[in-house]
């Protein structure tokens, strides 16, 4: 099976009878039906999350495709964003297609669109496009492209995958849901991570507990003086981060601040990183 | 939509100088007469207003809003500050609204006074079918005259046919020079065009149309502004003489002066003027409510509870309106954090 057809298989563990019918006829049309069927989505698709069933199926469509928390309307409009290039549009034909649905697009097609980014056709021609969506103020946008979604894992430069990460912190969303966090981490998004954390501190604020998980394979002798600072935290979320990273850093000098701290450090969680994966707003409204 | 040669907008019409005495007492206390109601502005200009007013509007229990789309105080000079506009409407701002828990609705459309720029104009009415048919916009609005030119016509006429082909309601502005018979010559069109009265909702009405406008089975709007130069109270008349049936009232809230909080003031002032609360929900929140669900594209279900209910907008919880920022600020707190 294409990746269409497993689509539509997803879809057809959900839709009602009378949303596949809708979906049948328009998926059948040409290449211009298809724009505006996806611009019509909503009124013959109901707008309810996806069930379990369904999200079973995403690993096997593609890996790291993850669609927690989608609905039903956003993965029809995935389904027929998928059919466009099966439509015999050349390469200039087909991008300027998808083109002119980006740039009309309201909030919730722009967020099925980036949703789709990874069974696009021509994966580079969207690299501006992904990198727009990472600067973007619209939450929903923001979640589009960073959660659940390969494209940036497999097509961003060193450069935009940093801005991706430092950007999730920034806008107090948690880093577990980027697809290869840990394929794609590196020493300048260290760097920058950590003297991110001393603004923070230096403004009386924090970092979420699960962010250290990137320091563990960079972690150097200049670092400990940060981790002591996380066991001295008030948070047990910060001191279970601390033993995590001195439990999984190969530095010498990393065992040894462990020995040194014994008795304060939290036992290491056997869920691993897995117990700091959840929210944790840094910005609370007043 | 009104522009500003003065010192402020020119009011749809005025009010006495005891109407300004109660209603600088409903403007200080407003809020204890609207207890627990709730309203539906169909006609404010969001684009141009602040994160005050979003706060403001929810805090006085707006929960949802038309944006109808407009001219921006002056012309613009191509086809793609339309194109971005329209996208604003249906991005960008429904998205800005949603931080404040009101829910975010458009009419699109080309505007009259713009409808002067006929190369332009021609060029707007290609992209509007393509943004007729986005998700939340339920219109074609505002159009209809201003200066009341043949141009103005040509491109009212042919809006109307859009609207009818596409079967969206049409939020038809009148001008305010000439209004009375620029009024009578928007619906008498709109008829030509084979329009149904129910689908058309004429805008920014006074007492010397309102009759004509619900004889001929039209929705009639009216826009207040701010207190001090506008006879609420004519308002309150208004609704005493003709019921509440197919009366809204707007706050048409734009970049002028002009108050965004004009419906639950002029309903706290019909309920000091003894106006049923049955009939202050009708003329503030349900008339505009099935005037515009006509459109298909209105689910009260999604903001009658508070916008938490939208599932796609409850993903993580977690939106954001800049990096680090909540968008709901306690303005009297000394404390920058």
């Amino acid at each position: 099976m294409n990746i269409s057809e497993q689509l539509f298989q997803a879809l057809s563990k959900q839709c009602q009878p009378k949303e596949l019918d809708w979906l049948k006829d328009k998926s059948s049309k040409d290449a211009n039906s298809l724009s505006l069927s996806f611009v019509m989505v909503p009124r013959f698709i109901e707008k309810q999350e996806l069930e379990k069933s369904v999200l079973d199926d995403t690993a096997k469509i593609l890996p790291d495709w993850n669609w927690d928390g989608w609905t039903l309307d956003r993965l029809a409009r995935v389904y027929l964003l998928s059919l466009c290039q099966e439509r015999g549009l050349d390469q200039e034909a087909y991008i300027k297609k998808i083109n002119l649905l980006f740039d009309t697009a309201e909030m919730n097609e722009a967020v099925a669109l980036y949703s789709a980014m990874p069974i696009l056709a021509y994966p580079e021609a969207w690299m501006n496009r992904a990198t727009d969506a990472v600067r973007s103020n619209v939450g929903l946008i923001f979640d589009a492209i960073a959660f659940g979604n390969p494209y940036p894992k497999n097509h961003f430069s060193e450069l935009a995958w940093n801005q991706l990460v430092l950007k999730c912190i920034f806008n107090d969303k948690p880093i577990h849901q980027i697809e290869g966090l840990e394929a794609r981490n590196n020493e300048a998004l260290i760097a920058t991570l950590v003297d991110f954390a001393h603004e923070r501190w230096a403004a009386n604020r924090r970092v979420p507990s699960q962010v250290w998980r990137l320091l563990v394979p960079y972690l150097t002798v200049a670092m400990l003086s940060d981790i002591e600072k996380l066991i001295q935290s008030d948070k047990e979320s910060d001191r279970i981060a601390a033993s995590l990273v001195l439990d999984q850093s190969h530095l010498a000098e990393a065992k040894a601040l462990a020995e040194k701290y014994k008795n304060q450090l939290p036992a290491v969680p056997a869920e691993s990183w897995g117990a700091l994966e959840k929210p944790e707003p840094i910005y609370q409204p007043a | 939509m009104c522009q500003n040669p003065h010192q402020s907008n020119p009011s749809h019409f005025q009010g006495s100088a005891e109407e300004a005495m109660t209603a600088s007492t409903v403007e200080q206390s407003f809020e204890q007469y609207i207890q627990g109601m709730k309203f539906f502005d169909p006609h404010v200009h969001m684009t141009a207003r602040t994160t005050d007013d979003y706060q403001a509007l929810a805090d006085a229990g707006v929960v949802a809003i038309i944006e109808p789309a407009f001219w921006l105080g002056q012309p613009r000079t191509g086809l793609s500050s339309f194109k971005d506009y329209f996208a604003t409407l249906v991005g960008w701002e429904r998205f800005r609204s949603s931080q404040f828990g009101i829910k975010h609705y458009c009419t699109i459309g080309l505007n009259s006074r713009e409808a002067n720029n006929e190369a332009l104009a021609e060029e707007v009415m290609e992209i509007l079918p393509l943004f007729l048919q986005k998700e939340g916009v339920v219109g074609v609005g505002e159009i209809g005259f201003d200066d009341q030119t043949a141009l103005e016509e040509k491109y009212y006429r042919a809006q109307l046919e859009l609207a009818k082909e596409m079967n969206l309601p049409v939020q038809v502005h009148t001008p305010h020079r000439d209004k009375k018979k620029g009024t009578e010559r928007s619906m008498a069109i709109a008829l030509e065009h084979g329009l149904d009265p129910k689908m058309v909702i004429i805008d920014h009405n006074n007492e010397e149309t309102v009759k004509s406008v619900l004889d001929q089975g039209f929705y009639a709007a009216f826009t207040i502004y701010p207190f001090t130069k506008m006879g609420n109270e004519r308002m309150v008349e208004i609704v005493k003489q003709y019921g509440p049936s197919m009366i809204m009232i707007n706050s048409a809230a734009d970049w002028g002066i002009s108050d965004p909080l004009a419906i639950p003031k002029t309903a706290a002032l019909m309920k000091m003027k003894g106006i049923s609360d049955e009939d202050i929900r009708l003329v503030t929140y349900q008339n505009a409510l099935d005037a515009f669900a006509q459109s298909g594209q209105i689910k009260e279900s999604d903001f009658i509870h508070g916008m938490e209910i939208d599932q796609s907008l409850k993903f993580n919880g977690n939106t954001v309106l800049r990096g680090g920022q909540a968008p709901r600020v306690n303005k009297n707190s000394l404390i920058i954090s």
